[in-house]
């Protein structure tokens, strides 16, 4: 019969594969990424070559797994759950939560975790320390800065000086006015592009300028792992919902149909955004190229408030269930050490991590780092807790709510707390 | 059944097939010619109908970015592997609950069927779990252990099985054919159009099968295509969609083919032993 | 051929037995749990066995990476009780059901009828009407989220086309659930036509000569013949695809993240956050539970209500 042999072919491979898989069996390191060419600063793991120097020098092989972005929290929960999970995990700073609710990292050997904040810059310390100088991984380089990016040719157009962005609330909205272009009825350009779709997450990190802006933040305590209270109704968070809820119904700068706004903005349909400025570098030679466009800090309320921005990185960590720590964390430090940013920086046009490397050049010069460098101080990362997935669920359901006109923004806020403290008392049982 | 429609009006029904089919293969109009736009086209406002000029860039770097010789074979064992054992298991345990009687017969029919009612999403961490105490993870047969069988197998066949007269297996019986005789000679020709659409489902399923061998995979070496064209994405919603076209339209064009192929045969194979089903 | 088993062309009351001819099937009872024994061995061991362990972990706060399981007793069901996003969640699904699985039936009916007469370029038109089942679900609905764009998207665009105002389509909490409805019965349309044609291609001729020389029409022989010996398909259609449909997932995760505003979060949705967000798992073991005790009722009343019409011959 055929299907005798068909069988014999499939079980013969069936078997023959284990062999294989074990016949090559020298000392081999996993390591997991997220595939993408834009974001992550994954880019270095393209290349073949990246650990020939570390392979020869320890004789350990590495082997750089891509895994698909959107299942990867699921992959690791599933592998570390079954031990059997890579040694090396290079992940973004926003799942440590839920990582660190299930205990699922090592944590870096303090006398390294001090090294490393010593020599390092203050946004990178910003973004490495847990508090008092506990170390979960080691921030990328080409960290997120949430910025906002307008098009200088449009502003030019539209009476307004290229160089100068808007720096108050009230500058905000009478640029944005001004920009606005509409044909028929029909917005056809938006002075300021919002995100309220996809996944909540991602439309709460795309906000919190604006709350972070009136002074505001999501939690009372943004370090501590367990309990504490969600601030979500209160007068700040009711101001920067406001703020975006006139730009839609009153000014009509802004619209419900852009909902790509970095799309949006690489298109000309959108005269500013507010998002990780990282992408737009990285896009926008690419799908826009004779795009003039500029960055700086976000708006803040009132003239003389403090700038805040959001500032988020990828990790590099070792999960306690891993099988080769120690050469994981050989490898870590290795791929993060002084040399290797400089090198690696400098080839795929990063900004530095060291202090030292941000005295040489090309860094002391470049235009764009040097952007980035002076939003960088205004910059903190997302808040620690165990509940902060909930947090974020509430929040985003609120803003969408209010956005698209289902709820009062009182009625909106009073729920979300609701759901947010709910969710932080879970996650603390 | 032949001249069903005729009174209905022959004209009225190709207009409204035709209009139909034509927004039934949009997607995939657009999925095309995508692949071939250049990028500053796909987003260009007004959107475009046409790209302005033909690109085979996206094409070039999907072929470089991926093994896609690696990803087909990977994906056809498993398809055919899961395919082959789920018909010959199905086929004898549909046999059996088509036509015997048996002890806790609805029973085990209800677990079989129960299998679909709990989500992969979460069956998946157990599973893998207990997969790789026998060190299972990242092989083939991790990837084909939860698709040896098929519910929807049983289930179909089982209905197909039923519907051929009692007296057909008696007769064979009288002739002196063991039951497995019975079962692989004289039910299966009968059932041809049943086990053809399943063979179909089942290939279909398993080549498109997207959560479980992304977390039972491991190694590059092992992606079948659905895991492989998933990295054609970027985190945060970043996606390029010129390449990610090209991966898509690369996979999926062997099936559309095979399909079409297999439509021939299937009719070929009806009209030669000239009984239906 | 005579018509078989029961001897019967119609339906009766179900508590008719049955088979009645069952002294000679006891010989087989050997042969029975022979021939199933390859699907329940293989089932029990990766199917059955982790879908009851996920199931007992309703019962317990589960921490898997800690090797711990603290038992907790119904607190999981009494939390998700007063959950109003999975209240929500339920309706969203329950709607979604509701819909999509009479209209994918009927129309998969309606094609496989068409398809089963002859005209000219019929296997190129089914080909196309089946040509969505062969994308993956993933990569379709990353093109549909495309075409569904407000600015960029084809929809809009023809709609504008025709002089109609553009819809906001997955931007809106109430257009968001009928976007994705209608993505789903594009792509499930091949599927339930090409079971129902071989439903169809399974019926003998010789019922329908029948019919013809007892004087029914084409409309009357649709009416009497097709639609009761096609029953134990419709059967199956609406069993597995109700069964299917009450855990949608892959296109709402694709296509809205389940928003705007939970106006598509699906129970399986929530559920995987529950699991792999929030590290909650034996909260989302909990929703899976209720989920399966329903699956488990809805099929099982529409098992039972079926019998009652089926026909064998």
């Amino acid at each position: 019969m055929r299907r005798a042999s068909w069988f014999a072919v499939v079980l013969t491979v069936l078997f023959l594969t284990p062999a294989v898989v074990l016949a090559g069996a020298a000392k081999t390191i996993t390591l997991w990424y997220p595939a993408g060419d834009i974001t992550a600063g994954a880019a270095h793991f393209a290349d073949k070559n990246l650990f020939s120097e570390f392979e020869k020098k320890y004789n350990i092989k590495v082997e750089a797994v891509a895994l698909d972005y959107d299942t990867m929290q699921q992959k690791i929960f599933a592998a570390a759950a079954g031990k059997n999970v890579a040694d090396v995990l290079f992940v973004d700073s926003s799942w440590l939560p839920g990582f660190l609710k299930e205990e699922m990292l090592e944590p870096v050997a303090d006398a390294k975790a001090k090294a490393w904040l010593s020599a390092v810059s203050p946004e990178i310390v910003e973004l490495s320390d847990y508090g008092k100088g506990r170390m979960w991984g080691y921030p990328q380089y080409g960290i997120d800065v949430y910025g906002l990016t307008w098009n200088k040719t449009q502003f030019k157009d539209a009476g307004l000086d290229p160089e100068k962005p808007p720096k108050t609330w009230d500058e905000f909205r009478e640029y944005a006015k001004k920009l606005t272009k509409t044909e028929g009825g029909n917005i056809t350009r938006v002075g300021y592009a919002i995100r309220h779709v996809g996944h909540p997450h991602g439309v709460v990190h795309k906000h919190f300028w604006a709350i972070y802006g009136t002074g505001g933040a999501l939690i009372d305590d943004p370090n501590r792992l367990r309990g504490g209270k969600a601030l979500i109704d209160t007068p700040h968070t009711k101001a920067a919902l406001k703020l975006i809820l006139d730009m839609l119904d009153v000014d009509k700068s802004t619209s419900l149909n852009f909902p790509d706004p970095r799309a949006a903005f690489l298109k000309g349909i959108a005269s500013m955004q507010i998002s990780e400025t990282v992408s737009i570098k990285a896009r926008q030679p690419k799908e826009a190229p004779d795009l003039k466009w500029g960055m700086a800090l976000p708006p803040v309320e009132k003239a003389g408030d403090k700038p805040v921005t959001l500032l988020g990185a990828w990790l590099y960590s070792v999960p306690k269930q891993a099988k080769n720590k120690a050469q994981a964390w050989q490898l870590i430090e290795w791929l993060n050490s002084q040399e290797k940013d400089f090198e690696l920086c400098k080839q795929y046009d990063a900004s530095p991590r060291y202090k030292a490397n941000w005295e040489k050049e090309p860094f002391k010069s470049d235009p764009y780092d040097q952007g980035l460098k002076q939003m960088y101080p205004y910059g903190k990362k997302l808040p620690i807790n165990l509940g902060l997935n909930g947090i974020m669920d509430a929040m985003g359901g609120a803003i969408q709510k209010v956005w698209h006109h289902e709820a009062t923004i009182d009625a909106a806020l009073a729920e979300a707390q609701r759901q947010a403290d709910k969710a932080i008392a879970d996650a603390a049982k | 059944m032949r001249t069903f429609w005729a009174p209905i009006g022959r004209l009225g029904v190709y207009i409204v097939v035709g209009g139909v089919a034509a927004i039934m293969i949009l997607p995939f109009y657009w999925m095309v010619i995508t692949s071939f736009m250049p990028a500053p086209d796909i987003l260009s406002f007004p959107p475009k109908w046409f790209p302005t000029h033909v690109t085979f860039e996206h094409f070039v770097v999907a072929f470089a970015k991926a093994p896609w010789l690696s990803y087909y074979w990977n994906s056809l064992v498993v398809a055919v592997g899961s395919v082959s054992c789920s018909l010959l298991f199905g086929l004898f345990a549909g046999y059996a609950f088509a036509v015997y009687r048996f002890p806790l017969q609805n029973l085990f029919f209800l677990l079989i069927l129960g299998t679909l009612m709990v989500p992969v999403q979460v069956t998946s961490v157990a599973l893998y779990i207990q997969l790789s105490k026998i060190g299972w993870v990242d092989t083939f047969l991790g990837i084909l252990a939860p698709n040896f069988a098929s519910a929807f197998g049983v289930f179909m066949l089982r209905q197909g099985i039923k519907q051929i007269p009692v007296d057909v297996i008696e007769a064979a019986r009288i002739d002196g054919a063991g039951e497995m005789r019975i079962v692989l000679t004289i039910i299966a020709p009968l059932i041809k159009t049943t086990v053809a659409t399943v063979a179909m489902i089942l290939f279909l399923g398993s080549w498109n099968d997207f959560l479980w061998p992304v977390i039972i995979i491991n190694s590059a070496g092992l992606r079948t295509l659905p895991v492989g064209i998933a990295l054609f994405k970027d985190p945060y919603g970043n996606i390029n969609y010129g390449p990610l076209m090209a991966a898509t339209l690369i996979s999926t064009a062997p099936m559309l083919i095979a399909y079409v192929v297999s439509q021939k045969y299937m009719i070929r194979g009806i009209a030669m032993t000239g009984l239906k089903g | 051929m005579q018509p078989g088993r029961e001897g019967e062309q119609s339906p009766r009351p179900a508590s008719y037995p049955r088979r009645t001819i069952s002294r000679l099937h006891s010989r087989h009872i050997f042969h029975a749990y022979l021939f199933i024994a390859p699907v329940v061995l293989l089932f029990g061991l990766f199917r059955v066995l982790p879908s009851v362990q996920t199931l007992l972990f309703s019962f317990y706060k589960v921490e898997l990476l800690k090797d711990r399981l603290t038992f907790i007793g119904l607190d999981n069901f009494i939390s998700l009780f007063s959950d109003e996003i999975f209240q929500k969640a339920t309706v969203n699904t329950l709607t979604y059901v509701i819909t999509i699985v009479p209209i994918s039936a009927f129309l998969g009916l309606v094609l496989a009828v068409l398809f089963n007469a002859q005209f000219a370029l019929k296997e190129f038109f089914k080909a196309v009407y089946f040509s969505p089942m062969v994308t993956s679900t993933v990569a379709a609905a990353m093109v549909w989220w495309w075409m569904y764009n407000p600015q960029f998207g084809i929809f809009n665009v023809l709609l504008r086309l025709v002089g109609l105002p553009g819809q906001p389509w997955l931007m809106s909490s109430h257009m968001a659930l009928p976007s994705i409805i209608i993505f789903s019965v594009w792509k499930n349309l091949g599927y339930n036509m090409i079971i129902y044609l071989a439903g169809l291609q399974a019926i003998p001729q010789q019922f329908y000569e029948a019919a013809t020389i007892d004087g029914a029409g084409p409309v009357m022989r649709f009416r009497h013949v097709t639609i009761p010996l096609l029953a134990p398909t419709t059967t199956f259609i609406l069993i597995y695809d109700t069964i299917l449909a009450l855990q949608v997932f892959d296109q709402v995760f694709v296509l809205t993240g389940g928003g705007p505003a939970n106006s598509t979060n699906v129970v399986v949705l929530d559920l995987y956050r529950q699991a792999f967000e929030r590290y909650n798992f034996g909260y989302a073991a909990a929703e899976a539970m209720v989920l399966f005790l329903f699956i488990l009722a809805v099929t099982i009343l529409q098992y039972y209500y079926s019998r009652r019409y089926e026909v064998a011959y």
